[in-house]
């Protein structure tokens, strides 16, 4: 039985792969730095009072500082004062730290952090979290079943990915 | 007991080891007035602070809250106990990777602790602890507040694990010599603190960036993917956390119990979310009951709840490439002085919060077990509570003879100014002679490899080949005693690349002639190295990367 050349058999699924968009290690890595950047942060949400309007009925944190009262008011001092004073963000204190623990021959904030993994990584299914030994195409990442990857793709597959 | 030689510790006079073990003797016949003291341990989510005759510490969080439900008030501190809905609670922190950055909500909530009501300073020295290398102008604020703004008399600062280590050599009875490995694993990082002669060894002093805020957040990333967006619901999803985290001895095998259906599964927890109605804290229903109420907001929880700790044993399981906690401590105690290594692993003390995982404590054990040499002692200590043991060492270091040899008082600040008495700080129990020695390489440590037979090798199908990767600059070196039987023989590296996006090589090591094995493993670095260089210059970068890629990555 011959084949003729106009209807070539094929798999539908590898050509809907083709057509998929594959993020490069530039946008993972940086798509894996807002991840971590998000484990890192305080809130998710922003200031639910961010809308408020202050009034003067909030308290003021000085009210309650009793002791300091029959002393020298001179030394009274906002927290805009501290906050003015000490105003640095943590990348400049890491740079500072860096200059004067070279000047003093001692180890650095940056220096005393743990060197690489020598233990392979492991790889857990981003979507059930049992061991997932199959990559998203696009994105990389893991998965462990059909079923797994199909709600992944669903979701987070480009999620993040600008 | 704890009577350090008061020259010890200032800069200027180092310690000669043979005299201060007579000076001990002498010391100790001292008998030291009763002091009382305020202990404020400033961790970066939780204050522990109390007077020193306190049997326990008061834990107050170290934050601001605003609430969703009352829009014109704030929560400072313990004032959260009055919220009746803690609901999408915000957050503000003053601590940013564990160091104080926002004195706009340091101020208010220390003003909150000093409050009549919960624990005014009234004249006692404050013993404060503050984070390793803590940076200058942090130092200077801290100074300035507690001094100009406080008005303390005396004052303390000293890194937490100090405390512990304080408190651990006075429960035992141990002489101030003793050498012992602190691991304090709290909420923004997790340190690993060898103790040697009494002081820190500075070489040998690890940083994890792993701590009990970024397991929360983790969670609650995996939950807002598989059931409910709880992203907002920091607070709640950190309770979670605490109830029913726990660390497995195994993964592999926890994993396969996990999987089983709900009807045979040891692991599945339902979780039934506070409502802030009528259920204030959650709690996990009891497996034995099957009816439920059903007004209940069930979470279910199930390999979640070993998967989340396990970050701190593999932060690769989260894209680090930073080693593990047990990684670390090996690590740790691989780059102290050959002589003091065995006695090290006899007493690993893990403190901070997130060592309250149920299991945390076996798991060390069992890591460390198979990572160190098998002919020396492992032996692990935990305290009944982690996280105020620090708190309760502040006790020990009152009764100490460096407490009133270091402690700075009011009239020592206007005096000398704040650069001195930050080096007396910081100088605490930190020896720097060993910095300087450190420029010669140790020549008896080069000739030994480490052959080691990872316990990660088993993981997860590869178990057949014992496989170690490999960094020229970071080798892992043993003691002598330990790999004696293998001296006689070398190993001869073969080398396979995998294209799986490893950009490490991994290494499988057979015997073969001594001599080869150095040029072998040159040549495959720089085959390695090659491609890697290209691919790291991005990362480089310093707009991409502010904190070093290793942080991330």
């Amino acid at each position: 039985m011959t084949i003729t050349k106009g209807a070539q058999r094929g798999s539908t699924r590898l050509k809907e792969n083709e057509k998929l968009r594959v993020i490069d290690d530039v946008q993972r890595k940086r798509r894996q730095r807002k991840v971590m950047e998000m484990l890192e942060s305080d809130n998710y949400h922003d200031d639910p009072h961010a809308d408020l309007v202050m009034s003067k009925k909030v308290p003021k944190f000085e009210d309650n500082l009793e002791q300091r009262t029959n002393r020298n008011k001179k030394r009274e001092r906002t927290v805009d004062y501290y906050q003015f004073k000490y105003r640095k963000n943590f990348q400049q204190l890491v740079d500072e730290d860096r200059l004067e623990s070279e000047m003093k021959q001692r180890p650095s904030y940056m220096d005393i952090q743990c060197e690489e993994s020598q233990l392979p990584a492991r790889h857990f299914c981003a979507v059930c979290g049992f061991l997932g030994q199959y990559n998203c195409l696009s994105c990389g990442t893991r998965y462990c079943s059909i079923r797994c990857m199909e709600t992944h793709v669903d979701t987070r597959c480009l999620k993040w990915a600008a | 007991m704890a009577d350090w030689d008061s020259k010890s510790f200032r800069p200027s006079r180092r310690r000669r080891s043979s005299g201060s073990t007579r000076e001990l003797l002498v010391k100790q016949a001292k008998p030291s007035p009763q002091l009382q003291a305020l202990i404020l341990d400033n961790g970066a989510y939780t204050i522990k602070v109390g007077y020193s005759k306190d049997e326990e510490p008061r834990l107050i969080p170290n934050c601001i809250m605003k609430a969703k439900s009352e829009r014109k008030r704030l929560f400072v501190g313990k004032q959260i106990e009055e919220c009746r809905d803690c609901s999408g609670l915000y957050f503000l922190l003053p601590c940013e990777r564990g160091y104080i950055t926002r004195w706009e909500v340091q101020k208010p909530v220390w003003d909150h602790v000093f409050s009549k009501n919960v624990c005014p300073i009234e004249d006692n020295p404050v013993i404060l602890t503050q984070p390793l290398f803590n940076f200058k102008s942090i130092q200077d604020c801290i100074d300035e507040i507690f001094f100009e703004e406080y008005e303390v008399t005396n004052l303390f600062r000293c890194v937490p694990t100090d405390l512990a280590y304080l408190n651990y050599i006075r429960e035992r009875n141990f002489n101030k010599r003793h050498a012992c490995v602190i691991v304090d694993s709290g909420y923004s990082f997790t340190h690993i603190i060898p103790y040697i002669n009494g002081s820190k060894f500075v070489r040998a002093i690890r940083r994890l960036n792993v701590g009990g805020k970024l397991l929360t957040n983790h969670l609650k990333d995996i939950i807002s993917y598989r059931q409910y967006n709880v992203m907002e619901e920091t607070y709640v999803i950190n309770q979670v956390k605490e109830d029913t985290c726990y660390v497995s001895e195994d993964v592999k095998k926890e994993l396969l119990e996990a999987a089983k259906p709900l009807s045979r599964n040891s692991i599945v927890r339902n979780y039934v979310l506070p409502d802030f109605n009528g259920i204030r804290r959650g709690f996990i229903l009891d497996p034995n009951k099957t009816e439920s109420e059903d007004s209940y907001q069930i979470l279910r929880l199930n390999n979640e709840r070993f998967i989340v700790p396990e970050i701190l044993f593999h932060p690769s399981d989260i894209g680090m490439k930073s080693m593990g906690i047990a990684e670390a401590v090996v690590k740790s105690i691989m780059s102290c002085p050959i002589e003091q290594r065995e006695s090290l692993s006899k007493s690993i003390i893990l403190i901070g919060g997130n060592c309250k995982f149920p299991g945390f404590k076996e798991r060390m054990y069992a890591e460390l077990r198979s990572l160190l040499p098998d002919k020396w002692h492992v032996n692990v200590f935990q305290p009944d509570d982690a996280a105020t043991y620090s708190w309760k060492g502040g006790n020990a270091l009152l009764k100490s003879q460096d407490f009133r040899n270091n402690v700075v008082t009011k009239k020592d600040y206007d005096e000398l100014g704040s650069m001195i008495i930050q080096e007396r700080f910081n100088n605490f129990m930190f020896d720097y002679r060993e910095l300087q020695t450190q420029s010669k390489p140790d020549r008896d440590q080069e000739k030994f490899k480490y052959l080691s037979k990872l316990k990660s090798g088993s993981i997860f199908g590869k178990s057949d080949v014992a496989i170690s990767i490999e960094n020229t600059k970071d080798q892992i070196k043993v003691d002598a005693e330990g790999e004696n039987s293998n001296s006689g023989q070398s190993e001869k590296d073969e080398l396979s690349v995998e294209d799986t996006g490893q950009d490490v090589g991994i290494v499988k090591r057979s015997v073969g002639r001594p001599g080869k094995t150095k040029e072998v493993v040159e040549v495959v670095q720089k085959d390695i190295k090659v491609p890697e260089e290209e691919e790291e210059n991005l990362c480089e970068s310093i707009d991409l990367f502010p904190f070093g890629t290793n942080s991330y990555l």
